[in-house]
């Protein structure tokens, strides 16, 4: 009898659960950071204006592959009729972006929301050559620079070529993380191709010839002979940890990561960051909603918040040291002049802009991986 | 003999069933999907492409899962034989309670210690250095190649002790006695008395060692830089980076063969064995 009682109890109280709350399912591509940005900081946030909503964040893995596994889940949804997919929000890398919306599996929602006309940089409608405008709001822009040591490097490199030369001065002393170990690597070697390989504007822009790969040739073969002076790094966070530990003198890192790992202790305070010329490329994250969200309207509300120039400046740029998604300007007023300086202070707005570069468009990237393996690695 | 009952087949079809379903099909659509081009039609072009991509790798992969094989053999052997011949009562009792602990720690949580560990500004090398039995500069790094064998060995030790020295406990004490009352060094009894009558343990602790090893992806991946780098992470690349699914199954079925060479040995042994019985 008590049993009874206990288990229509049990049920009562999970029936009226599931009746008032509703459920928004975030899901992130990227680094356990972005998990923690939702569950810790947007996600709250979104529940206080929002009451009876309960935001779940899930984390699909670190780049490119993480966005893929979300492409898959939603295609794997579209294709088997599901009336409704399993996301209501998505964050994914350039990559994915452009696939989602060529094949129809994101919504066109910006002007849906007062914050869409907030980002104007080129990335809010172009991913890596495919138009996105409409379907994606930049969460935040990060780039990629190459961390050093000023205790043993009084003035480092800055560019590539000087790079080159300085490695084969100073063997194993720069670190990179090759190109399966993560995207701070891959930014490594798709900026070798920029600076040395030809034309860097077409690797941007397009029209993809396949003709293109046989003219890098010569890079590839450097870059082989650059690598015999590197030491390979395990994984974005192993450059940090080696450079850190001092056994490496330099590489290339995320500069958020880069800055929240020295404000968390995990680097020394005196390492900088330099962007070199011709530039290295950095990349946004996007905000995304899939065509079947059961929470269409809660889901535009959220994006709204998360690129209101408020939660941009104290989330994205102060928390995390990302740029934000949004363009910089609206957030002017909002942040204290200590955070903006911090932020700017090794790369300013002008290297920003003059060497901050987009990664290459689809097909000329994986072209750069997979001449890469069989040239370089292989 | 009994022929076998509908009842009995029934009794297992729920199992059989769960095997085809979520093995043997998988199994057959990775296969197929490694032969076949992407108009459809058979093709060997993904093996070409896995092998101008990853010929290094293949071998790198091989070089590591065959060293540390070998490796965890002499470790288990020589483990083993003190436990099962050793004489010296706390070595015995201290090696009995330390060597199974690696067992119950996974592979990923095994990497992330050595990680720091075999760094070349380390836990390890500063230890040496701070007993002053090295000089700082002569630290160097081991998170290359050797890493990954020390992970790995580290790893499967334990497991292939567990069972060589469970065999050699059941074995009759009076073979090693005899040997020992006739004056054998206890180095001869455990390789002259002891191994050949436990091989067959120890073949198979090898081979299920040889095969696990194979598959790891945690370990290459975040103990060693990725140039070379074992197929396991080739083909999580493969996957996550371009969505290939045919080459990193190319990459599976090569795999397979390898694996496919340790169980051929470890059946030829077998067979010779139940031969000679």
């Amino acid at each position: 009898m008590h049993k009874t009682l206990f288990a229509a109890g049990l049920a009562a109280a999970l029936l009226t659960g599931t009746a008032h709350a509703q459920t928004l399912n975030v899901a992130t591509a990227g680094d356990q950071n972005m998990v923690d940005y939702i569950k810790d900081y947007l996600g709250p946030l979104f529940e206080k204006s929002h009451p009876g909503v309960k935001v779940v964040a899930v984390g699909t893995g670190p780049g490119d592959g993480g966005s893929q596994k979300i492409f898959e889940k939603l295609d794997a949804q579209k294709k088997a009729g599901s009336a409704t997919s399993d996301f209501d929000v998505v964050v994914v890398h350039q990559k994915a972006a452009g696939t989602l919306a060529k094949d129809g599996l994101i919504e066109k929602y910006t002007d849906k929301i007062p914050t869409g006309k907030l980002a104007t940089r080129d990335t809010a409608t172009n991913s890596l050559g495919t138009d996105v405008s409409g379907y994606v709001m930049p969460m935040f822009h990060s780039q990629t620079a190459i961390a050093y040591n000023p205790d043993l490097i009084k003035t480092p490199p800055s560019t590539y070529a000087e790079l080159r030369d300085w490695v084969q001065k100073n063997p194993k002393q720069f670190g990179y993380n090759g190109i399966k170990g993560g995207m701070s690597g891959v930014a490594f070697v798709t900026g070798w191709v920029s600076a040395f390989g030809g034309d860097a504007a077409k690797l941007e822009k397009g029209p993809y010839d396949a003709a293109t790969k046989a003219t890098w040739d010569k890079a590839m073969a450097d870059l082989k002979e650059f690598n015999k002076n590197v030491v390979i790094t395990p994984g974005n966070a192993g450059t940090l940890d080696m450079l850190n530990r001092g056994e490496i003198a330099m590489g290339p890192v995320w500069v958020d990561m880069f800055y929240t790992w020295k404000t968390e202790g995990k680097l020394p305070p005196n390492m900088r960051v330099k962007l070199v010329s011709p530039g290295m490329p950095g990349q946004p994250m996007y905000y995304a909603i899939p065509e079947k969200s059961a929470q269409e309207k809660l889901a535009a509300e959220f994006i709204a918040l998360a690129t209101s120039p408020d939660v941009q400046a104290d989330g994205i740029v102060k928390r995390f040291n990302w740029y934000p998604g949004i363009d910089a300007k609206n957030l002017e007023g909002k942040l204290d002049q200590a955070a903006w300086n911090q932020l700017f202070a090794d790369i300013t707005p002008a290297d920003l802009s003059s060497n901050g570069k987009p990664f290459p468009i689809g097909p000329y990237f994986n072209d750069i991986l997979e001449t890469y393996e069989k040239k370089v690695a292989n | 003999m009994a022929r076998p009952s509908l009842f009995g087949l029934l009794l297992i079809a729920p199992a059989l069933a769960m095997i085809g379903a979520l093995f043997l099909y998988p199994l057959g659509f990775s296969l197929a999907s490694a032969f076949t081009a992407p108009g459809g039609g058979f093709s060997l072009m993904h093996f070409d492409k896995a092998y101008e991509l990853y010929s290094t790798d293949i071998l790198f992969t091989l070089f590591i899962v065959i060293t540390s094989t070998i490796l965890t053999g002499i470790l288990s052997v020589t483990i083993a034989g003190i436990l099962t011949l050793g004489e010296t009562p706390w070595l015995v009792a201290a090696l009995r309670n330390l060597y199974r602990w690696p067992l119950f720690i996974p592979f990923i949580v095994a990497a992330q210690c050595m990680r720091t560990f075999l760094a070349k500004n380390g836990l390890m090398n500063n230890t040496i250095v701070g007993m002053g039995l090295m000089e700082p500069l002569q630290a160097t790094s081991l998170l290359d190649w050797r890493g990954i064998i020390i992970t790995f060995v580290w790893k499967q030790v334990p497991f292939v002790t567990l069972m060589l020295a469970g065999a050699m406990a059941s074995l009759d004490r009076a073979t090693i006695e005899a040997g020992r009352n006739l004056g054998a060094s206890r180095l001869r009894v455990l390789i002259e008395l002891v191994l050949p009558q436990v091989s067959q343990t120890l073949l198979v602790g090898l081979v299920l060692s040889f095969v696990t090893m194979l598959s790891v992806l945690s370990v290459p991946m975040m103990v060693a830089g990725s140039q070379p780098t074992m197929l396991t992470v080739d083909m999580a690349f493969r996957i996550n980076s371009y969505g290939d699914y045919a080459t990193a199954n190319a990459l599976g079925v090569i795999s397979y063969l390898i694996s496919g060479m340790a169980a051929w040995i470890y059946l030829r042994h077998n067979v010779k064995r139940e031969a000679a019985a």
